[in-house]
C-alpha cells in the first residue's frame, strides 16, 4: 500500500470579504493549460476544414475591404493589402476577445457551481486560446510581408513578441469588466455588437491614423485600440521603429486599463457564484 | 475544518421599475429603483470538525446544508464569519455539472482533475485509476453528451475520489449509480474514512449516512438545531418530521 506523504498542508482561509491573490492563478496553470486544450479542442473536432474556417472568415473580409478601399474609395496608400493585414487580424483578435470573452464566466456555470477556483483562470483561458490562433495567423501575415511587401525581414518586426503581448494584456484588461458587467446585467449583450461595430469604425483598421484630421488626434488615440492597432501598422507594414511616444502612450494606456479592469472584477469576483 | 460565525445572506432585488420611461423618472425623483432585500440562509453557523471525522449535515429542504457546504467548498464566500480549512479539499455537488458534452469521458476527466487542483502529471498518473473506478467500458472514449446521468455521476465520483482529497464534500450524491457502483462508492468512503480522511456529507439517504457518519448535524432555518451522535440527533429530527 502507498503511503501518500504530504507536508503540513496549508491552511486555506475562506472568510468575509477575501479575494485570491494573483498567486492562486499561477497555482492553477495546470487548469489553464486544459481549458485551452478543450476550447480549441471543441472548436475544431468535427470539423472538416477546422483551422482554414478561423484563417478564412478575416481573410474574405480582409479581401472585400481590400476591394473596396483601393478600387472604388480610394485610401492613398501603396499596397495597401499590406497595410489591411498588418492590422486587420489585431481587431479580429480584439473583436472576437471582446464578443466572446465577455461571457465566459456565464458559459462556466456548472463547473464553477461544483468546484472552487479563481474565476481569473476563465478569462485568460478565453484570451489564450485565441492567442494561439491569432499566432498561427500572424505567422502567415509576417511571412506574406516579407516576401511580397519589403522583400526583406526589417529590423522593426524584433518588436512583434512585444506588440502582441500589449495585445493580450489590452484585451484582458477591457474583457474583465465587461465579464463582471455581464453576469449581473443582459443589457451586455445587446449592447456589445453596437459597440463593437462603433469600434471597427473609429478604429484605425481600414484606414491609417495619419488621414484623421490632426485636430481630432488627441481625441481620436482615447480610443484604446487606435494606438495599437497604429503600432502593428508602423512595424509590419511600415517596417519602422515607433516613437517612443507611441509605443509608451500605448503601454500605459494597456497598463492603466488592465489594472482598472482587474479591480472591478476582483471587487465583484465573490458575487458570480451566487449570480450565474 | 471550523467555521466561526458565519453568515450567508444571498440579496435579491425587487425591481420598481419595468419600463425606461419609469426608471428616468425614478432617478430624476430620487426615488428608489430597486429595492434591495436579504435572505438569509445561514445566520451564524458554528462547526468544527476535526481530521479524522466524518459528519452528516441532516435537515429540511432549504435548512442551509448545500449552503454550507459551497462555502466549505470555497465556491460561495460568507458574508460574515470566517471559514479554516486545512489540507486539500474536493467537493462533489451536482455531479458531472462541469462536463463539457463534446469532449469524450477520459477528456473530461483530465479536465474536471485539473480544476480540482491536480497538476498535469498527477493528472496523467491518476487517469488509469479513475477510469477503473467508473467501470464504463468503452463509453469512456465517446463524448460525454452519448452518456446516461448515472455514467456522468460514476465518472464525476471516481474524479473527485481519485484526486485524494484531506476533506471530501458530498452533496446528494450516494443515490447515483446501480447496486454495484453504490457498493464499490461505499467501500471506497469506507476506505478513504479509514485512511484518515475527513468526510462532509449532506443526504437523505439516512440508512446509508448513519453507516457513514458517527456524528450529524441538524440544520434548521439556517442555525444548528443540534450536534451529536448520528442516532440521537436522527432521532430527534425524525420525531419532528415524521
Amino acid at each position: 500500500m502507498g503511503v501518500i506523504a504530504r507536508e503540513s498542508p496549508p491552511v486555506r482561509v475562506n472568510a468575509a470579504g477575501r479575494s485570491a491573490p494573483l498567486a492562486d492563478v499561477w497555482r492553477y496553470r495546470g487548469m489553464l493549460r486544459s481549458l485551452v486544450v478543450r476550447n480549441l479542442k471543441v472548436k475544431y473536432q468535427r470539423s472538416a476544414l477546422g483551422f482554414v474556417w478561423t484563417f478564412l472568415n478575416p481573410l474574405l473580409t480582409v479581401g472585400i475591404l481590400a476591394a473596396v478601399f483601393s478600387r472604388v474609395v480610394r485610401i492613398p496608400i501603396p499596397d495597401y493589402w499590406a497595410f489591411l493585414v498588418s492590422g486587420y487580424f489585431t481587431w479580429n483578435f480584439m473583436q472576437q476577445m471582446l464578443s466572446t470573452g465577455t461571457y465566459v464566466i456565464a458559459e462556466h456555470t456548472g463547473l464553477r457551481r461544483s468546484v472552487a477556483f479563481p474565476n481569473e483562470v476563465l478569462v485568460l483561458s478565453a484570451a489564450v486560446s485565441r492567442l494561439v490562433e491569432f499566432a498561427i495567423e500572424l505567422a502567415f501575415v509576417l511571412v506574406a510581408l516579407v516576401l511580397l511587401h519589403h522583400h526583406g525581414v526589417p529590423a522593426s518586426y524584433a518588436l512583434v513578441p512585444l506588440l502582441v503581448a500589449l495585445q493580450v494584456v489590452l484585451a484582458v484588461g477591457l474583457v474583465l469588466p465587461l465579464a463582471t458587467v455581464s453576469v449581473f446585467y443582459s443589457d451586455v449583450q445587446h449592447a456589445l455588437p453596437i459597440a463593437l461595430m462603433m469600434l471597427f469604425y473609429v478604429s484605425p483598421v481600414f484606414y491609417p491614423t495619419t488621414l484623421v484630421p490632426s485636430a481630432f488626434q488627441a481625441v481620436y488615440y482615447l480610443n484604446p485600440l487606435a494606438g495599437l492597432l497604429t503600432l502593428f501598422h508602423v512595424v509590419l507594414y511600415e517596417g519602422r521603429f515607433p516613437s517612443g511616444a507611441l509605443l509608451g502612450g500605448t503601454a500605459a494606456g494597456a497598463a492603466v486599463i488592465f489594472a482598472l479592469g482587474y479591480v472591478v472584477f476582483n471587487r465583484y469576483k465573490a458575487l458570480f457564484a451566487e449570480v450565474v | 475544518m471550523a467555521c466561526r460565525g458565519v453568515v450567508k445572506r444571498f440579496h435579491h432585488y425587487e425591481h420598481r421599475t419595468t419600463s425606461l420611461r419609469e426608471f428616468f423618472i425614478r432617478s430624476v425623483l430620487r426615488r428608489p429603483i430597486h429595492v434591495r432585500r436579504a435572505r438569509f440562509t445561514l445566520r451564524g453557523l458554528d462547526l468544527r470538525v476535526e481530521h479524522g471525522e466524518s459528519v452528516a449535515l441532516i435537515g429540511s429542504n432549504g435548512s442551509g446544508k448545500s449552503t454550507a457546504l459551497r462555502l466549505i467548498a470555497g465556491i460561495y464566500q460568507p458574508s460574515e464569519g470566517v471559514i479554516e480549512t486545512r489540507g486539500a479539499l474536493a467537493a462533489v455537488i451536482e455531479l458531472g455539472a462541469g462536463f463539457h458534452p463534446e469532449l469524450t469521458g477520459t477528456e473530461n476527466a483530465e479536465l474536471y482533475a485539473s480544476v480540482m487542483g491536480l497538476s498535469r502529471a498527477e493528472v496523467t498518473e491518476r487517469l488509469p485509476e479513475i477510469v477503473a473506478f467508473a467501470d464504463i467500458g468503452d463509453f469512456i472514449r465517446e463524448p460525454v453528451k452519448y452518456y446516461s446521468s448515472g455514467m456522468q455521476a460514476r465518472l464525476a465520483f471516481a474524479v473527485a475520489v481519485c484526486v485524494r482529497p484531506d476533506i471530501l464534500l458530498l452533496d446528494e450524491v450516494l443515490a447515483v449509480g446501480d447496486q454495484s457502483f453504490r457498493e464499490r462508492c461505499l467501500e471506497r468512503l469506507r476506505a478513504f474514512r479509514a485512511g484518515g480522511g475527513t468526510m462532509i456529507v449532506v443526504s437523505h439517504d439516512f440508512e446509508t449516512v448513519r453507516e457513514l457518519c458517527p456524528r450529524a448535524v441538524w440544520l434548521h432555518h439556517g442555525l444548528v438545531r443540534m450536534d451529536g451522535e448520528f442516532d440521537a440527533v436522527f432521532a430527534a429530527y425524525r420525531a419532528e418530521h415524521g
